[in-house]
């Protein structure tokens, strides 16, 4: 164990002191909030463009339209030349189109635009000139605006938990829900990432035999697996520390509200037993490649695994207690982080946990058992990638 | 002197194909034992499997430490430069050393003092806060030297020690590796280059395919194969040499003429029968070298083996 710990210590900070790494850690951070920012800052930034309009109106209401297009990216000039010159004018001064404003329009509500170019969006000016027109016929059918607007105000729905929970309550819980097993994921994700190139780096750079002869395979290998999961939990918490107290400023979500401790252990259990079940196939499949370009397709597929838990989001989502949820609990590739899901969405029974906490637990056990086999043959082959005969030829070892 | 390890009748099979057939030999404290053969003879194999890296099919390997025998490598006493080395490029000289003897259970502050020496030996203390890869491939080849024997073990295992090196540095390790069997290790040593291995081993183990061809003192096999070569420079034909009785065979390459003698023939004998006006321009004579004794064994087969261990 005092072996595993130095590999661990070795793994953690040889990384942790890594420019690429810390480059990466600051980073991250800072490309999500470009991420959130920017599209704003962009929408910001390109105004769309005035559209000008040349307006006849004969029927005295342009005052109104004017003042309506005040906030809008529209703007009308009054025309009152010759019909025959407009045309001209408005390719001269490279304005929209123009339209005029008569009793048809009153009564039929149908204006034509004659536009400079041929294609032209109008969904600003079509709700302009609905609101002037639905003015002017309340006008004139006699009734007051108030009363126009108490007949067309919509119904408001508004749902209360009987259990007290507010609709806000439980959209939140469904985000923080998804945002942990979210969380859970991405550390095997990004940890199993460094982890198979740690491998592949000790392979690459030709140590596996020289550290062999100091410590045992599996000692480097749960080293690994444990410096790794270090590395992911401080990066984690690091972004946490930013990205928590984000959340409740900015978005007033009670993150820790919405955890509740009693569920605590069980979450950790799952969040756990999930990290190590992937990190050792992880691991167990790395060290059997020479390098990412050499992975078979066999080998790919298995670092897609994770993934395999977001065919069940959606259905869990809409019910947390159904087949699917069930079977996403149960199926060990999936159930950290589906578990993990139902948790935060509704009361899961026990037995369920207790069933899919002892089949992870006895998948985790088998894969870290094959995966210590492939990683003792594979760290010491070198310049050739292992195919899957030989892979299960030394598991069966 | 007492045998640090003591490798039992060992077989290894791969895929059907025997790669290690019945070996047998030990490695003494105090002592460089040479296993030598031509490439892929078995060696790297042979020592992966006393460095429990794989396990032998068959046989037994034993390693006796401070009076006890064990069955089971002791890594923190056995010292290992394996021959597919490397270092982690992005590390430090110094931390690189330091995980390394930290694994093998030394104390930092001993391990930090050590690693100085050792680098001012080397004339590398410049470098201890040099990433690896700014290391030439002689210095980095150094650094690993330094790990294998940091922690001043019972047993080194070197496997191609001088693969890489140039004949400055090759001389440096051969020489340091010296001092430390003066010191009282067991240094086992792997080679294909056989003139560079004969010239510090005690003792020697030669493999090929997988079996034992030679085991013993260097100076009894050298005694067994007892015969001298002369090397003669000569612009001519020289008949009365090449013809004479006491040569068992000779090879001609341009004007440089290579004779052996036949076994228990002394050079004085061969000499005194040189005619004075043979128009040789320079003569040696040395004792067969070990690469030509594997050749002439070799070409023979393994069945030819000698044990001179027991003699």
């Amino acid at each position: 164990m005092k072996l595993t710990w130095k590999i661990a210590k070795w793994e953690f900070t040889r990384n942790f002191t890594n420019k690429q790494f810390l480059i990466g850690l600051l980073l991250t951070p800072i490309i999500m909030l470009l991420f959130a920012g920017v599209p704003q800052l962009i929408s910001k930034l390109d105004k769309p463009q005035q559209e000008v309009f040349y307006v006849i109106d004969e029927i005295s209401e342009f005052g109104q339209l004017v003042e309506a297009a005040t906030d809008t990216n529209l703007k009308f000039v009054q025309y009152q030349g010759e019909l025959a010159e407009l045309d001209e004018l408005v390719l001269e001064e490279e304005a929209t189109g123009y339209f005029i404003l008569n009793q048809a329009f009153l009564k039929t509500g149908q204006v034509q635009v004659h536009t400079a170019e041929k294609k032209v969006m109008f969904k600003e000016l079509q709700g302009l000139l609905s609101n002037l027109l639905q003015g002017l016929r309340v006008q004139e059918i006699g009734i007051k605006q108030e009363q126009v607007a108490y007949l067309t105000s919509p119904a408001l729905l508004s749902s209360v938990h009987i259990g007290g929970e507010s609709n806000g309550d439980q959209s939140n819980r469904i985000g923080v829900s998804i945002a942990l097993a979210g969380i859970v994921l991405f550390l095997i994700f990004t940890s199993g990432a460094m982890l198979l190139q740690s491998a592949l780096q000790e392979k690459q750079d030709r140590m596996a035999e020289i550290i062999l002869s100091s410590v045992s395979s599996d000692n480097l290998m749960q080293g690994k697996i444990i410096g790794h999961f270090l590395l992911g939990i401080s990066q984690l918490v690091l972004w946490l520390s930013i990205g928590l107290p984000a959340a409740w400023y900015f978005m007033d979500i009670p993150v820790w509200a919405m955890i509740s401790l009693g569920q605590l252990p069980i979450l950790i259990f799952f969040a756990l037993t999930g990290y190590l079940l992937f990190a050792a196939l992880f691991v167990g499949i790395g060290s059997t490649m020479t390098d990412m370009q050499s992975a078979s397709n066999t080998q790919g597929m298995v670092f897609m695994l994770p993934m395999l838990g977001f065919i069940f989001v959606g259905p869990v989502i809409s019910n947390p207690n159904g087949l699917a949820a069930q079977i996403g609990t149960f199926f060990p590739l999936t159930s950290p982080t589906i578990t993990i899901l139902r948790l935060g969405l509704a009361e899961v029974p026990t037995w369920e946990l207790v069933v899919a906490a002892i089949i992870l637990l006895f998948t985790t056990l088998l894969v870290i058992k094959a995966a210590a086999k492939l990683f003792r043959v594979g760290m010491l082959m070198y310049g050739k990638t292992a195919s899957v005969a030989e892979m299960w030829k030394w598991m069966r070892y | 002197m007492n045998n640090t390890l003591d490798v039992k009748n060992i077989n290894k099979t791969y895929d059907g194909v025997k790669v290690i057939n019945d070996i047998s030999f030990a490695v003494k404290a105090g002592e460089i034992m040479g296993i030598m053969g031509p490439n892929g003879a078995g060696k790297t194999t042979t020592i992966r499997m006393i460095m429990g890296i794989t396990a032998p099919d068959q046989g037994e390997l034993h390693f006796f430490l401070n009076g006890e025998s064990r069955n089971r490598i002791p890594q923190a006493s056995v010292g290992y430069l394996p021959e597919e080395r490397g270092l982690y490029k992005e590390a430090k000289v110094m931390e690189i050393l330091l995980f390394l003897s930290g694994l093998k259970g030394l104390d930092k502050v001993i391990a930090r003092k050590r690693i100085m020496e050792w680098l001012e030996k080397f004339q590398l203390a410049d470098k201890a806060n040099s990433k690896v890869q700014q290391l030439s491939k002689g210095m980095a080849q150094k650094v690993q030297f330094i790990a294998s024997v940091l922690h001043q073990p019972a047993l080194v295992v070197l496997d191609e020690p001088f693969s890489g090196l140039d004949p400055v540095s090759q001389d440096v390790f051969k020489q340091e590796i010296r001092q430390l069997a003066d010191q009282g290790m067991a240094i086992l040593i792997s080679s294909h280059q056989m003139n560079l291995v004969e010239e510090i081993c005690n003792r020697i183990f030669i493999i090929n395919k997988g079996e034992k061809v030679l085991y013993g003192p260097l100076q009894d096999i050298k005694a067994q194969y007892g015969s001298y070569q002369v090397n003669i420079i000569a612009e001519q034909e020289i008949p009365e040499l090449t013809r004479s009785p006491l040569v068992q065979s000779f090879q001609r390459l341009g004007k440089k003429w290579s004779l052996v003698l036949k076994d228990n023939t002394a050079p004085a004998q061969f000499l005194a029968t040189i005619p004075p006006e043979s128009p040789i321009d320079e003569l040696s004579v040395a004792r067969i070298s070990l690469h030509d004794i594997f050749v002439r064994i070799a070409k023979g087969g393994s069945s030819d083996e000698i044990n001179l261990e027991n003699r």
